[in-house]
């Protein structure tokens, strides 16, 4: 195990946080986060049962928080576990097989690059309609192309290497080759992009649902700020407190990925 | 020997608890020639650069160094030539941009005067058509020019003492005698002193009236050129002068064979 | 050729074919929808009976095949018509031509002062790595970098809008107040300098990054030994030598940051109600007009196109070691 530095532990610490408060969400803040529990628009601090508030209709704000967390994190992990998988099988491929296969699979790689990641999301998620998997679809689909570019230069650096003449001399064929033996040294440096990805995924998400183009059966900190939002002027903390979360939960991700990413640097 | 020109008295140079250099004293005098020689990690580097003040900040430096009266001033006082040229120039400037800098920067010219000192210097290293070539990038030019260019820049300040840490090792050998016979002109011409780290016992033979063996950042040895090479005391320049015959002979005798008009 | 020329041609020679796979890529997507545009016009006009219905479908070319729709979608591109958007009942070349210029400015600005104020700090960053000004200025903008710019929005709202009333907040600007020439420049300027923040700051804060970890990577390499050896000042070797090179790389990433720009213009549009391409864009999807959202798609990937292009091309002046067109 590598020791990570002290920016690493922070963000690690962050995140195991959150995933617990994700996990236990329901013991947390029991029954429906979006149903009303109380008097409208409390103040946060202003009363032992809803510390952090309540919203326009009553819902509270606490309640909201945690169980938001569920969706953030189970979208963001999921589509950037996508986005890595997908990306590095489109890479590998590409740098593997080269030639006609290889400039077909990075001309759609570029031309996936070139629509913006969050218009991709919204026109999918205008087709599918909203709920988790959708957006986890959604999200990952403008979120691959690093990846892809990034284990294709892996890739290409290591087809030559010795392993892999060794593969073929035993005779493993070519995608055998490709899938058990270069994948798994190339995934190194696409991994190192996980954190980017989830960062970025988090960060759709939360735009998307303040949109209104979210899961409307879930609570989720985006929809949250955008209720707020219609309050802005009398209560601006019901739009402010769910962005805090966000940002935290961003961050403790950069962190992370930094800290790993100074690790790496690290070792010779 | 007349005044002493550049003085360096007990000097110490450790990395924590590794010592690299040992209680290291030399004299040069003005227009002296003196070769550090010795084996890849002998100290003879990091000697020559604590000398120019170069070491990176971890060094630990203890003793004097004294040049009439004070430390010098690098790029006035000491020059610098490393081994790698394209290392030593800035890769998005132009050469003659490079060099009016310094000379800008130490003797106080405008910048137009300062580019035409430029285009003297690059005359001065034999760049051919140096003033065209001022707005050229390093990337134009071939390794032993960029040498040359790295040279000028190094004289740009004026300096009069120049230290070269194998200027020629990343260079081929028709290329580098070229640049070796420059240097020389250049001591015998402009007034400069020369300190020149090298492993190339011929070539500081050739270069150098003075040597000074390093080994295990101590000088085991040191004095006039021809006398040291003909009658080392110290084994370790005694091996070190028999690695080079057993080793280098074959090259040198090669080297007059090579037409060196057609090169030019 | 003249090489200029020559580097135009080969662009457009990459550029066609990932034009063409974006169009059939969003042409698919948008095919898979439940409900054609015959029905989201009902949803939004009221009843009308079966024969108009049949008439609409016919006139919109929906009762033929999808290879038939792609088809004489691409014969009317090739002549520069997008369609028609039935939300706005105009063809989709005008909404986008009335649209886009707003995002354009808007995004020019916001990367001009990202890139501008990034860069700066980068280098106050960079010009001692590990330096206390250095950690302060790099975990700072790994903050930054992780706010949302919508959010960013409606924090600077609270604070410059509603509570101190400096700004104003949303729009374009003044409505209905009759100035003209300068008076309505500055006019629009004071609207733009919430929204510019608002989309700027995570870009700022990811170009200090690069910046300051290229300057980082630069100062070990050897020919800054070069520099200190000539004895130049330590100024001089920061600004003329390691921040001119580290800026070469931070410069490339600006054409693919206009994509991510162009999706972030979306969501600060809406908070600040700015009538632009971004907006449009959501406007289309709540408004489940299929023939503005192709056209939308398909000129956010030209605009990052010809941004990409741009970047390339101002590369190629700025890094002598690049020479466009050999």
């Amino acid at each position: 195990m590598k020791t990570l530095n002290l920016e690493a532990k922070i963000g690690a610490i962050l995140l195991v946080l959150l995933v617990l408060m994700a996990l236990f969400a329901p013991l947390i803040a029991p029954g429906d986060p979006l149903a009303i529990s109380g008097e409208a628009m409390l103040r946060p601090f202003a009363s032992e049962a809803h510390w952090l508030g309540t919203d326009r209709l009553g819902r509270d704000v606490l309640a909201g928080l945690v169980h938001g967390t569920r969706t953030t994190l189970l979208v963001a992990f999921f589509s950037a576990a996508a986005a890595l998988i997908v990306g590095s099988i489109v890479g590998t491929l590409s740098g593997f097989l080269g030639g006609l296969a290889d400039i077909v699979l990075m001309r759609i790689t570029e031309a996936f690059q070139t629509v913006p990641g969050f218009l991709l999301a919204l026109a999918t998620i205008s087709v599918t309609g909203p709920s988790v998997p959708t957006l986890i679809l959604a999200i990952s689909l403008g979120n691959w192309t690093q990846a892809a570019r990034v284990t294709r230069a892996e890739v290409l650096s290591l087809r030559e290497r010795d392993f892999v003449a060794a593969a073929r001399t035993l005779g493993m064929r070519p995608l055998e080759i490709a899938f058990r033996e270069i994948l798994p040294n190339a995934f190194g440096p696409t991994a190192s992009l996980a954190a980017i990805s989830v960062a970025t995924a988090i960060l759709i998400e939360a735009a998307l649902s303040f949109l209104g183009f979210g899961d409307p059966n879930r609570v989720t900190w985006g929809s949250m700020i955008a209720e707020g939002r219609t309050v802005l002027r009398a209560a601006p903390y019901l739009s402010i407190v769910p962005g805090i979360a966000l940002v935290v939960t961003v961050l403790s991700i950069h962190l992370i990925g930094r800290g790993l990413s100074h690790t790496e640097r690290l070792q010779p | 020997m007349t005044e002493t020109y550049l003085n360096v008295r007990n000097l110490n140079v450790s990395y924590g608890k590794t010592i690299a250099i040992r209680n290291v004293s030399l004299q040069l005098a003005k227009g002296d020639r003196l070769a550090l020689i010795g084996m890849s990690g002998s100290g003879k580097s990091t000697l020559a650069m604590a000398i120019a003040g170069l070491l990176p900040k971890q060094a630990h430096i203890e003793g004097t160094i004294d040049f009439a009266g004070r430390r010098p001033k690098l790029g006035s006082d000491i020059g610098v030539l490393f081994q790698d040229a394209s290392g030593s120039l800035d890769p998005v400037m132009k050469v003659g941009d490079q060099i009016a800098e310094v000379v800008m920067t130490h003797l106080g010219m405008s910048w137009i005067s300062a580019r035409v000192r430029a285009a003297e210097l690059l005359d001065r290293v034999k760049i051919p058509k140096a003033l065209s070539r001022l707005n050229s990038y390093p990337h134009e030019f071939s390794g032993g020019q960029k040498q040359r260019i790295a040279l000028a820049a190094a004289l740009a300040g004026n300096p009069s003492i120049l230290i070269a840490d194998e200027p020629t090792s990343a260079l081929d050998t028709v290329i580098q005698k070229h640049i070796v016979d420059l240097l020389g002109e250049l001591v015998k011409d402009g007034g400069l002193t020369l300190l020149f780290v090298t492993h190339d016992i011929a070539l500081a033979s050739q270069q150098a009236d003075q040597i000074a063996v390093i080994y295990q950042g101590e000088v085991v040895e040191a004095g006039a050129s021809g006398q040291l090479l003909r009658e080392p005391r110290h084994p370790y320049t005694k091996a070190l002068i028999n690695t080079h015959i057993s080793l280098d002979r074959p090259r040198s005798k090669r080297l007059p064979q090579i037409d060196m008009a057609g090169l030019q | 050729m003249p090489p200029l020329a020559s580097f135009f041609l080969k662009r457009l020679l990459t550029a066609l074919p990932v034009l063409f796979i974006v169009l059939v890529g969003s042409f698919l997507l948008l095919e898979a929808a439940s409900g054609d545009a015959v029905d989201a016009y009902i949803a939004r006009s009221g009843t009308l009976d079966a024969q108009q219905i049949a008439q609409l479908r016919m006139e919109w070319g929906l009762d033929q095949g999808p290879l038939y729709r792609f088809e004489a979608y691409v014969t009317a591109l090739a002549q520069g018509d997008l369609g028609w958007s039935t939300a706005f009942e105009r063809p989709v070349t005008s909404v986008i031509a009335e649209r886009l210029p707003v995002t354009l400015l808007l995004m020019s600005i916001a990367t001009g002062l990202a890139f501008f104020l990034g860069s700066l700090l980068g280098i106050a960053a960079g010009a001692r790595p590990g330096s206390v000004r250095d950690r302060l200025l790099s975990t700072g903008s790994l903050a930054l970098y992780a706010v949302p710019g919508f959010w960013l929005g409606l924090v600077l709202i609270v604070v410059f809008a509603v509570d101190l009333r400096w700004l104003p907040i949303g729009g374009m600007e003044s409505i209905a107040s009759g100035k003209a020439g300068l008076a309505r420049m500055a006019d629009i300027a004071v609207h733009l300098v919430l929204p510019v923040c608002a989309l700027a700051m995570v870009y700022l804060a990811l170009y200090l990054r690069l910046m300051r970890d290229r300057m980082a990577e630069i100062w070990r390499d050897p020919f800054v030994k070069g520099l200190e050896a000539r004895g130049l000042t330590r100024r001089r070797i920061v600004w003329r030598h390691v921040a001119r090179n580290a800026v070469l790389p931070v410069i490339t990433m600006l054409g693919w940051q206009s994509a991510a720009m162009l999706g972030g213009s979306v969501v600060v549009e809406s908070v600040f109600s700015i009538p632009g391409f971004g907006r449009l864009a959501a406007e289309a999807v709540a408004r489940r007009d299929t023939p503005l959202l192709l056209g939308v798609l398909l000129c956010s990937a030209i605009t990052v196109i010809i941004a990409n292009l741009l970047v390339d091309l101002a590369y190629g002046k700025l890094d002598p070691r690049v020479r466009i067109g050999r």
